[in-house]
């Protein structure tokens, strides 16, 4: 089990190593071999916690310590890390495509660009999976301290205006929320050491069992502060001003990863403090906490989600919510609902991390983030479509899938412990965000194409919908079907898109803007009616880079979400046996066990 | 309540005095004994020399931090940022040589090499190539700027102090005194409409948190405090790559632009 | 055989002590500046000669003002007088009339003495005077909570009012030198002593730009005598409110503790000698910055107040 721990800590290392040094293609494989792999040994990790009431705990190598807790959060992590080293082969292909067309000095930016987004995201994803795995509560504020600094960089690294401000913005409130979660650590030192000595670490098993003897108000304090702290990289309110920027103007991949898995490990370190204050507080107070907190988050989360008019501030509003209703959920306290609140955990990251990646497919499509441009998604993208909808509706908890049986194990565990005004507030809150959320994306995919959109979306001043529609006034259909003059065109279009300055959604533009040529204000190409463009509509499964018309950009966009929508459907219907023992250990370890 | 007790302490002390009136040729000082006396009654909390000196020092911080709120030149800034550094590396000393805490020298040489020398320089090196040089100007005057940093630095004092934290190792007012540090650096933080502030700022609610963790955890681990000042190291790099960025690409320091995500 | 005085001798005697005393310091603070900008400088006792040749000569009044124009020079010496009578300046012990007022009184009696002055200018009518004094108001609104403050500071220390007895708790122990909550009032009231003594970085001491003026403004329409008295009686604040910040905070040594007369003829030199370092010490501040404009006058005050408050803030959480 030591060498599990050590492996999963150990692959991204390499993998960090080889894309320092290697290429683009071979960094690629070995990005999505590692995350594979670190799912498959965290997967491999769970019958060692396993056993009795509580599970075991697995030491190795003095820091490193895996309980149920850990195994939860690592297995979110590697999930997503996996999902999103796949998903970014297509999310980079266009680009590289081109890139390797031009060459020269483009050639040569796309490949630094490239290399800084492989090593960016492999440090990230090696330090969100150190996180959980950590000793000590020291230890693990450095491991969260990390992830801070590598994602700041990462938001930023798509060098327009939006992702500086943002990027600024998250490293500035993110650090001083560290900062503050560093003096919740050092109260919490302070209220160990009358108990364990003046000089120890911060290691979970001596602290916790010695918590009854730890003084009451430094341990009241140190959780308050680690609240707020660690809180503002979860996203509760108020502390969360920086989430909806960060994730809106990251890339994709990155975006992912910081909804699915980043907000969850610092979730993590809250339900460390959780347990010792538990232990020594017992649950009014802690809960009382966590409770405010999360229905702070819920509310305002829901509110912000029904008036949106960016794809991807909309999810990251909903990532807000789905923290506000894990906060909500260890408030109730009951071993269901902290079952519930770990499954929520796994599943949030699937149908986020689904949903991300979606939406990213919706913006290299059509070019844009805003909502009101983006119309007949479901014609557009016969995979990504459906895909994003089934991740929509799995955020929106639709049964069958993960977050349905979640909530419900959330609320049926507050019932149970006679928190019913909690629970109905969940509900009703919960009942507002999806109306938020279904308003957004049947837009989104049900409105047909026409021209009012395009026209609407031209009164709204949307740059990039502007100059397509500029240039779908050449004719093109018959430039849609040969890919060298569409390429050409494509090539012309992106220099005008990016002559027009930064349009809200797209990226730095040498990006195609994808589809632009293939807008024209007649619903028959939409719904792929148009027999001339027919042979090479169907680049729906082959990794054709540019779509033309309908069709999908690249395969390596769509298997990534099938996965993740087989995962949530398993984790709806029948969550293996194993994951479910992992879980309710978990509940029992935040309920007070684990002596 | 006050003043009854000044009153009669007043009357006690003319009382005690006019009793023994100015000594005669020969004797001692016996009416300076008196007035020692109703000196040494009247006050009960003196601290001693070490805790009145590690006191001090914590103050100096706290009023380096109120002076980054009047400066307005950057490197001033980052200058008082080295100080304040300092002060704590200094006090560090101070505990470690009155306490015994050996560790803590080499806690102390750490971080004076890391934030008086090594952090400093980072950021004197972002700023080597941008021409601005004073701070944009706040959203206060510096007056009302200090009475809000008086009042919130008081807030922080009292809550604190109310909880009633008593360490072995320094006075409980230091940890007061750390948290109204590290409320003053967010009021920094907030008034300030330039990076560089913000980023002084945040450097300086470290610099509180250190204080704090000498006052009640001068027993961590070495290995961990140095874990700690590395991150702070990285960090500072990532907050200088980040001005660097915001600069190329607004040609300015100013974060009046940063306006355009909202909702 | 020792003589001794009797102790009302000793009470004038430190009456006597600042009023004479205060033009030598003044001379001593100008030459030891000119020598510090490289200049001969004017010699020290040049302040007597000064107020020699200002009572020799004609005393005007201008048209409007009544009998307080006229009244107001005298009043503020007396008031500046009267003050030694209530600090300790050459004896550890409280003297007789010391229970007059305490150090608040002692407080309130130099604000009325400013008070009175700041009337008189501006009862003139003259643009500069008025200048001065409304100015001088302005910023001692902010000033004069920062001397209570200092006095509040004091009273929490020693539980009573009695600059005396502060003055005794400084000299008991080095733990009492080294508490934050003294050297902060220490502070706050050196900081309050350069703004009343029109000291840089608040005023220019010499000169009269009137962008500046504050405290030299205000004796500008007097004349004669009564200038002679208005610049005894600003070298004679100058010198009470220096007796306060050494004999009660900084440096409470070197005080008579008897009636000996060898003793209180030391007790003279030590405080005179101590009067000149500190003098010094604002020379060199004088030389080495700038004035500051006069809008940043209210940040330099609020800087006292701020160090003032947290002294209070210091006491009442404990470790002060």
């Amino acid at each position: 089990m030591n060498i599990v721990m050590l492996l999963i800590v150990a692959l991204p290392l390499l993998a960090i190593a080889l894309s320092i040094l290697a290429d683009r293609r071979v960094t690629q494989l070995v990005s999505g071999m590692t995350g594979i792999a670190t799912f498959g040994l965290a997967v491999a990790l769970i019958p060692g916690v396993g056993g009795h009431e509580t599970g075991h705990r697995v030491n190795a190598i003095g820091i490193l310590r895996a309980d149920s807790l850990s195994v939860v959060f690592v297995l979110a992590t590697s999930f997503l890390y996996a999902a999103t080293a796949i998903y970014s082969v297509g999310y980079l292909a266009a680009e590289a495509r081109l890139a390797e067309r031009i060459g020269g000095t483009e050639a040569a930016e796309f490949a630094r660009y490239s290399r800084r987004f492989y090593i960016g995201m492999n440090v990230f994803a090696w330090s969100m999976l150190c996180a959980p795995l950590v000793n000590g509560l020291a230890l693990l504020w450095v491991a969260i301290e990390i992830t801070t600094v590598v994602s700041a960089l990462l938001v930023a690294i798509d060098d327009t205006e939006g992702a500086t401000e943002a990027a600024w913005k998250y490293v500035l409130i993110a650090s001083s929320g560290l900062g503050i979660a560093l003096l919740a650590t050092i109260v919490m030192y302070y209220a160990g050491a009358q108990a364990l000595g003046q000089s120890y670490d911060l290691a979970f098993d001596p602290l916790i069992r010695s918590a009854q003897h730890l003084p009451a108000t430094p341990v009241r304090l140190s959780f308050v502060l680690a609240v707020v702290g660690f809180g503002t990289k979860v996203g509760l309110f108020p502390v969360h001003t920086w989430l909806p920027d960060a994730h809106a103007e990251a890339p994709t991949p990155v975006s992912a990863l910081l909804s699915g898995s980043l907000l969850a490990v610092s979730f993590y370190a809250i339900l460390r403090y959780y347990q010792v204050a538990f232990a020594r507080l017992g649950p009014a107070f802690p809960q009382h906490v966590l409770l405010v907190f999360g229905v702070l988050s819920l509310l305002l989360a829901a509110l912000y989600v029904i008036d949106q008019n960016d794809v991807k501030r909309l999810l990251a509003y909903s990532s807000v919510e789905h923290m506000g209703i894990l906060a909500i959920g260890v408030s109730f306290g009951a071993p269901l609902a902290l079952a519930g609140v770990l499954l929520h955990v796994l599943a949030h990251a699937a149908a986020k991390g689904n949903a991300f990646m979606g939406a990213g497919v919706l913006v290299r499509t059509y070019g844009t983030k805003s909502l009101t441009a983006i119309r007949g998604g479901l014609d557009r993208l016969p995979w990504s479509g459906p895909l994003f909808l089934i991740a929509i509706l799995a955020l929106s908890a639709f049964p069958p899938l993960g977050i349905f049986r979640s909530e419900f194990q959330i609320v049926a565990g507050g019932l149970q412990n006679a928190h019913h005004t909690g629970a109905v507030i969940l509900v009703a809150l919960v009942t507002v965000a999806f109306m938020g959320l279904g308003l957004a994306t049947t837009r989104i995919l049900f409105h047909p194409l026409d021209s009012h959109a395009v026209h609407s979306a031209v009164e709204h001043g949307d740059d990039a919908l502007q100059a397509s529609h500029l240039t779908a006034a050449s004719p093109n259909g018959a430039a849609a079907k040969s890919s060298a003059s569409a390429s050409g065109m494509l090539a012309g279009v992106g220099a005008a898109t990016g002559g027009l300055g930064q349009p809200s959604g797209a990226r730095r533009p040498r990006v195609p803007v994808a589809s632009a040529p293939a807008l024209p204000a007649s619903p028959n190409v939409a719904a792929g009616t148009d027999t001339a463009n027919d042979p090479d509509d169907q680049v729906v499964e082959e990794a054709a880079g540019t779509s033309t018309g309908r069709g999908e950009p690249s395969i390596w966009m769509v298997v990534p979400p099938i996965v993740g929508v087989f995962v949530l459907v398993l984790l709806g219907i029948h969550p293996p046996g194993a994951l479910v023992e992992l879980l309710q250990h978990g509940a029992a370890l935040l309920s007070g066990g684990g002596q | 309540m006050l003043t009854i007790s000044v009153i009669h302490a007043a009357t006690l002390a003319r009382a005690a005095a006019a009793t023994i009136g100015p000594a005669h040729p020969g004797s001692t000082s016996v009416s300076g004994a008196a007035v020692r006396a109703v000196a040494a009654t009247g006050n009960s909390g003196v601290p001693s020399v070490f805790d009145g000196a590690a006191n001090t020092v914590a103050i100096i911080v706290l009023l380096l931090e109120f002076m980054m709120l009047r400066t307005a030149l950057f490197r001033a800034q980052i200058r008082l940022y080295a100080f304040q550094s300092l002060a704590v590396s200094v006090l560090a000393a101070i505990v470690a040589g009155g306490r015994h805490i050996p560790e803590l020298y080499a806690l102390a040489a750490v971080s004076l090499l890391l934030k008086v020398i090594i952090v400093p320089g980072v950021m004197f090196r972002f700023l080597r190539n941008s021409r601005a040089e004073i701070a944009g100007s706040g959203a206060l005057g510096v007056a009302s700027e200090i009475i809000v940093a008086l009042v919130v630095a008081g807030f922080g004092f009292f809550t604190v102090g109310v909880l009633g934290i008593q360490s072995l190792v320094l006075p409980a007012a230091a940890l007061s005194l750390s948290f109204a540090v590290v409320l003053v650096s967010f009021v920094l933080m907030i008034v300030r409409r330039d990076v560089v502030s913000q980023a002084v700022g945040f450097f300086s609610l470290e610099n509180g948190v250190s204080l704090a963790s000498l006052v009640v955890a001068a027993g961590l681990p070495l290995i961990l405090e140095v874990a700690f000042l590395f991150d702070l190291l990285v960090a500072v790099v990532v907050f200088g790559v980040l001005i660097r960025v915001h600069q190329a690409r607004s040609r300015s320091l100013s974060t009046v632009s940063l306006n355009r995500l909202r909702g | 055989m020792t003589a001794t005085l009797p102790v009302p001798a000793i009470q004038a005697l430190q009456v006597l002590t600042i009023a004479i005393g205060s033009p030598g310091i003044s001379g001593v603070i100008a030459r030891v500046e000119a020598r510090l900008q490289g200049r001969v400088g004017p010699r020290i006792l040049q302040p007597y000669y000064d107020l020699a040749k200002l009572f020799r000569k004609e005393a005007l009044a201008p048209e409007g003002t009544g009998p307080f124009f006229l009244l107001a020079p005298i009043f503020s010496f007396a008031c500046y007088l009267t003050v030694p009578m209530l600090i300790p300046v050459l004896t550890s012990y409280p003297l007789p009339l010391g229970y007059m007022g305490d150090i608040l009184g002692g407080g309130f009696i130099l604000a009325l003495a400013s008070f009175v002055v700041a009337v008189a200018a501006a009862e003139t009518g003259g643009p500069y005077a008025q200048l001065a004094s409304s100015r001088a108001k302005t910023f001692g609104a902010i000033t004069e909570p920062v001397v209570l403050l200092v006095v509040f500071s004091v009273a929490l220390v020693t539980t009573t009012d009695l600059p005396y007895v502060l003055g005794a708790t400084v000299r008991s122990g080095p733990d009492q030198i080294v508490r934050p909550a003294h050297l902060l009032a220490s502070a706050a009231l050196f900081m309050v002593i350069l703004f009343e003594t029109g000291r840089i970085p608040v005023e220019t001491h010499t000169g009269t730009i009137e962008f500046g003026m504050i405290e030299e403004g205000r004796s500008f329409e007097h004349s004669g005598p009564y200038l002679a008295l208005l610049r005894w009686g600003s070298a004679a604040k100058q010198l009470v409110l220096y007796t306060i910040l050494i004999d009660v905070f900084i440096a409470p040594w070197g005080l008579s503790s008897t009636t000996r007369v060898d003793q209180v003829v030391l007790a003279i030199l030590a405080f005179l000698g101590k009067c000149v370092v500190l003098g010094c010490v604002v020379a060199v501040i004088d030389d080495s910055f700038a004035k500051l404009r006069l809008f940043k006058i209210t940040e330099f005050v609020a800087a006292a107040f701020l160090l003032a408050v947290l002294g209070v803030f210091t006491l009442y959480l404990g470790g002060g």
